[in-house]
């Protein structure tokens, strides 16, 4: 699968506004999201068959290739790789008193729509268990380099995930542990396009950042933006089954570029730095 | 040319080429003046007197003064110093003639003197040439020497009236009265033009007011207005459905226009305007009954603006709904269902046609006129609610549909499945005949067993089990949940308990129409702990296997009743002293026969039960064989003992076997006795 992308910077003051707008263009109401993202390295396993290098004189050119193809997708590439659990606000530790409630100002007018029911009292004592969180792992590619077209364009592929500790699973694949983080934002669907405006979040620090994804959540108010100013991220996607296909791909791109026609007054959405995204590991 | 004045140099401060614009200059006005809505003939008047009251009087007076002082300066020392010019330029031309003159004379004489002369007119002609170059510039480049040619371009020196001669008093006089005149004439026609249009403006405002008032009205009633994304230009109000098909969503858009006296029009384009739904007539027999007409149809202020985008909603809605209604007719065409140009025919049973239709409400009226058609019928407005509230429930889907993740981008594009409207209903009523068939035919058989005097349990029915909130599931968080119920395949359970304890039966019948298997299946489940071998038929399609099922339990129930009966003991009729309790043996239960076996191997006496849904019959005869078992011709009836019969209900003419039995169990145990005596 291809993954076609337009990037724009909202500033604070601006998000709240935006997320109005959106609501408008899309007609929906935003859906708040909550991701924990683990980042894992590959790792090259010791023992690993390195196929021979060179001395493929004897063998005819075809299967010389075939050969150098397998070789490459052994060994060529090796990438970092996201696995995406959904958290809900009740997940978190909760903060001295007050939880955290969805801005219930984003709640547009002029759409009735039936508010989720107030979290139950016995919720306030809900507990976050990471043995049953819900995991999906996130391949990304580096963007093609030298498109002539005005969107970001990358393979990408996800997969579910067993539920619970993921470590041992993306240990015995290959993956090794980085660090995580948090995204929280708003997700809006504009016919094919997902719009998520969202930023990163830090875990709280101070405490020693752990070798293992964590099993409890800190308070959601702990966690601080990676932007220090908290500006948001705008992301317009778009997903496309076969990439080589040139006309799904074109039409794909039409879409994204006249969702940036549409937004040009509030925002201006951007290919990225193609290497700003460079998910290989070196 | 004594006295000295001083020649400006610079060039004329040039015209500017065209004069501001109209809209510049209202600009400028607004700025200094205000806005043209307050300026009224009285405040003019006040700021005239105003400019006059602070100014006038002085500066009349220097005015006149001024005037004055020129006046007399003018008549006496301006004509002295002209007629004193002209004889200046007199006395220099004649001198310059004479000059030139003497020269001439002089010049065959003088050589010398005669270069000299003719230098000096070759300049004077250079420089009248020059002169006049600035206006005939082929004419005068003629005369000019080509040295002058070389210094001077054409055209670098110009002549000017300094000090124009005074004009004549009465001159003055004329051209001051036709100035005023025009000024007179210009100022009319500009105040008749002012006028003109600030009624106009006046006009405006007032229907400008209207318009916008009216646009805020449909505004704050909670209607969505935006522009027009068509006509940059035009206002547009929204009244259809989000999730609706493309077509009528985006039909549901009419731009809100502005007649001449600024009421509201509301412009849908080229579609009608009258209002239009969809009528449910349900043909039972002989008798058409027809769906009410959609309540908000036809109020009182039929006129009003927020009506007329109430009619224009409803109608997108109901041309919505039969397009749907169509579309899904097309794919049941399987169920015989037929589709015309506006016409769709379901035919429920042989009795009984539903017909929907999209009419005018113009025709709804007339239509209800003739051909005895009947308004109010439950069913039809049943059916004509369910279909608007299903299609409300699939708009809701399609949000819901639309709010997810998209799947990945293809070239094929995914089919949009029909909605679910008309099979629900057509569902309930397919359910709702099998559910009152099987309600008859159980009161039926069960009348007929309390006629015949046992006391069975009386049978319970639970229509539509999976529509009614168990008390155990939650409340359904939203709408959507209630109306989702309707779309499962439709359940309704019957259980009973039977004669002999800890018998039942529990028959369920399902009716599905939205997905595979379709039609009603009957799950019929039997227990009856006395026949062992007794296995419930599972699912059943047809009505007449239910009804076998039912009638073969209930007759074997009744068979193990009677053998379970303890008849009372009996003398016999050798052995006085022995007394033997006796019961009919259920030999083939399935068959409804039982035996009484007698010491004497012919008197063997045996019983046949049928039972059928209006009737039970009974019948005992004598079988002469040993034992009494054998069936058919096998059984060897007994020619000479006349056969007893018994039938239940007993007919009010009486029983051809001329006895009556209050009940079956009388005649068993009357039966028995007497097989004995």
């Amino acid at each position: 699968m291809h993954e076609l992308l337009l990037f724009a910077s909202v500033p604070v003051h601006q998000h709240h506004g935006l997320l109005q707008q959106l609501a408008g263009l899309t007609a929906m109401q935003p859906r708040h999201a909550l991701e924990r993202r683990l980042i894992f390295k590959a790792f090259r396993k010791p023992g690993l068959i390195t196929g021979r290098v060179g001395g493929s004189q004897d063998l005819q050119q075809a299967s010389a290739g075939d050969l150098q193809r397998v070789n490459k997708m052994l060994n060529g590439g090796m990438f970092y790789t996201q696995v995406v659990g959904p958290v809900s606000n009740h997940d978190f530790a909760p903060t001295s008193k007050s939880v955290s409630t969805p801005d219930a100002d984003t709640q547009m007018a002029g759409v009735d729509e039936p508010k989720p029911p107030a979290p139950a009292p016995s919720e306030a004592a809900h507990v976050y268990d990471y043995d049953q969180q819900t995991w999906k792992l996130e391949f990304r590619d580096i963007p093609e380099a030298a498109t002539r077209s005005a969107v970001t364009t990358r393979v990408m592929a996800s997969a579910a995930l067993p539920r619970g500790d993921i470590e041992p699973s993306m240990n015995a694949w290959g993956y090794g542990f980085v660090t995580e983080y948090l995204v929280e934002g708003d997700v809006f669907i504009h016919n094919d396009i997902v719009i998520f405006l969202h930023r990163v979040l830090h875990y709280p620090t101070g405490e020693k950042e752990p070798r293992e994804p964590r099993r409890n959540l800190p308070p959601l108010k702990k966690m601080a933006p990676l932007e220090k100013t908290g500006s948001y991220v705008l992301q317009a996607s778009i997903t496309v089954q076969d990439g080589s296909n040139q006309e799904t791909m074109k039409t794909a791109s039409q879409h994204l570029l006249g969702l940036r026609e549409q937004l040009k007054s509030a925002v201006r959405l951007e290919p990225a730095d193609r290497l700003s995204l460079d998910t290989r590991a070196k | 040319m004594a006295e000295s004045f001083t020649l400006p140099l610079r060039p004329p401060p040039e015209q500017n080429e065209r004069p501001d614009t109209l809209p510049v200059e209202i600009a400028q006005i607004n700025n200094q003046w205000g806005s043209f809505r307050e300026v009224n003939e009285e405040i003019l008047l006040a700021k005239i007197a105003e400019e006059e009251k602070r100014h006038g009087a002085q500066q009349d007076e220097d005015m006149d003064e001024g005037e004055q002082e020129v006046g007399e300066i003018d008549p006496t020392e301006r004509r002295e110093q002209l007629y004193k010019r002209r004889h200046e330029i007199t006395q220099f031309a004649m001198l310059v003639t004479s000059t030139l003159k003497g020269a001439l004379e002089r010049s065959a004489a003088n050589e010398c003197l005669n270069s000299k002369s003719h230098q000096e007119t070759m300049l004077a002609l250079d420089f009248i040439s020059l002169l006049l170059s600035k206006h005939a510039p082929r004419q005068a480049e003629t005369s000019m020497s080509p040295l002058l040619k070389q210094l001077a371009p054409l055209g670098s020196l110009d002549s000017d009236l300094v000090n124009p001669p005074p004009r004549p008093e009465s001159s003055i006089k004329d051209i001051s009265t036709v100035s005023r005149g025009w000024r007179i004439q210009n100022f009319n026609s500009a105040s008749s033009k002012l006028l003109s249009a600030a009624t106009r403006l006046n006009g405006e405002i007032e229907s400008e007011i209207r318009y916008w008032g009216e646009v805020l009205a449909i505004k704050d009633k909670g209607w969505k207005v935006c522009r027009h994304p068509r006509e940059k230009q035009a206002l547009a109000v929204q009244y259809g459905f989000m999730e609706a098909t493309p077509i009528f969503r985006d039909r549901g858009l009419a731009s809100l226009r502005r007649a001449n006296d600024g009421s509201l029009i509301l412009d849908k384009g080229l579609l009608p305007t009258g209002a239009r739904h969809v009528r449910v007539r349900v043909k039972q027999g002989d008798q058409v009954f027809v769906s009410s007409k959609p309540s908000g149809a036809g109020s009182s202020d039929a006129d009003s603006i927020e009506q007329r985008i109430l009619q224009a909603r409803d109608s997108v809605f109901e041309e919505e709904l039969f397009h749907e209604l169509v579309r899904e007719a097309r794919a049941m065409a399987g169920c015989s269902v037929t589709t015309r140009q506006n016409l769709i025919r379901i035919p429920v049973s042989d009795e009984m046609e539903i017909l929907l239709d999209l009419v005018d409400a113009e025709t709804h009226d007339i239509a209800l006129g003739q051909n005895g058609l009947q308004h109010d019928s439950r069913l039809t407005d049943g059916l004509a609610h369910a279909i608007r509230i299903l299609l409300c429930f699939a708009h809701r889907q399609n949000l819901r549909r639309r709010t997810q993740i998209p799947r990945p981008l293809t070239t094929t594009r995914p089919a949009t499945p029909e909605y679910h409207l008309l099979r629900p209903a057509l569902a309930y009523l397919q359910h709702l005949s099998h559910v009152r068939w099987l309600e008859s035919f159980l009161s039926d058989i069960y009348s007929t067993l309390r006629s015949a005097g046992l006391d069975i349990p009386q049978w319970t029915s639970n229509p539509y089990a999976n529509w009614k909130p168990s008390s155990t599931s939650p409340p359904p968080a939203a709408l959507e949940g209630l109306v989702e119920k309707f779309l499962r395949p439709i359940e309704s359970v019957f259980s009973g308990k039977l004669l002999t304890s800890r018998g039942s039966f529990t028959v369920t019948v399902r009716t599905n129409l939205s997905s595979l298997p379709f039609g009603t299946l009957y799950d019929v489940s039997l227990d009856l702990p006395t026949v062992p071998d007794l296995r419930s038929p599972g699912r059943l399609g047809l009505k007449d296997d239910v009804e076998t099922a039912i009638t073969h339990l209930l007759l074997l129930d009744l068979v193990s009743t009677i053998s379970s009966k303890t008849l009372p003991a009996v003398r016999d009729g050798q052995n006085a002293n022995v007394s033997k309790e006796q019961t009919w043996d259920a030999v083939y239960p399935h068959l409804g026969e039982l035996l009484l076996p007698n010491t004497n191997p012919e008197k063997h006496k045996k019983m046949k039960v049928a039972l059928s849904r209006h009737e039970i019959t009974l019948t005992t005869y004598i079988v002469r064989s040993i034992d009494g078992i054998g069936r058919g011709t096998c059984e060897r009836r007994s020619h000479n003992a006349a056969a007893h019969l018994c039938k239940f209900p007993q007919s009010s003419v009486g029983a051809p076997s001329g006895q009556e039995y209050p009940s079956v169990m009388d005649f068993v145990v009357a039966e028995a006795t007497e097989g004995h005596s």
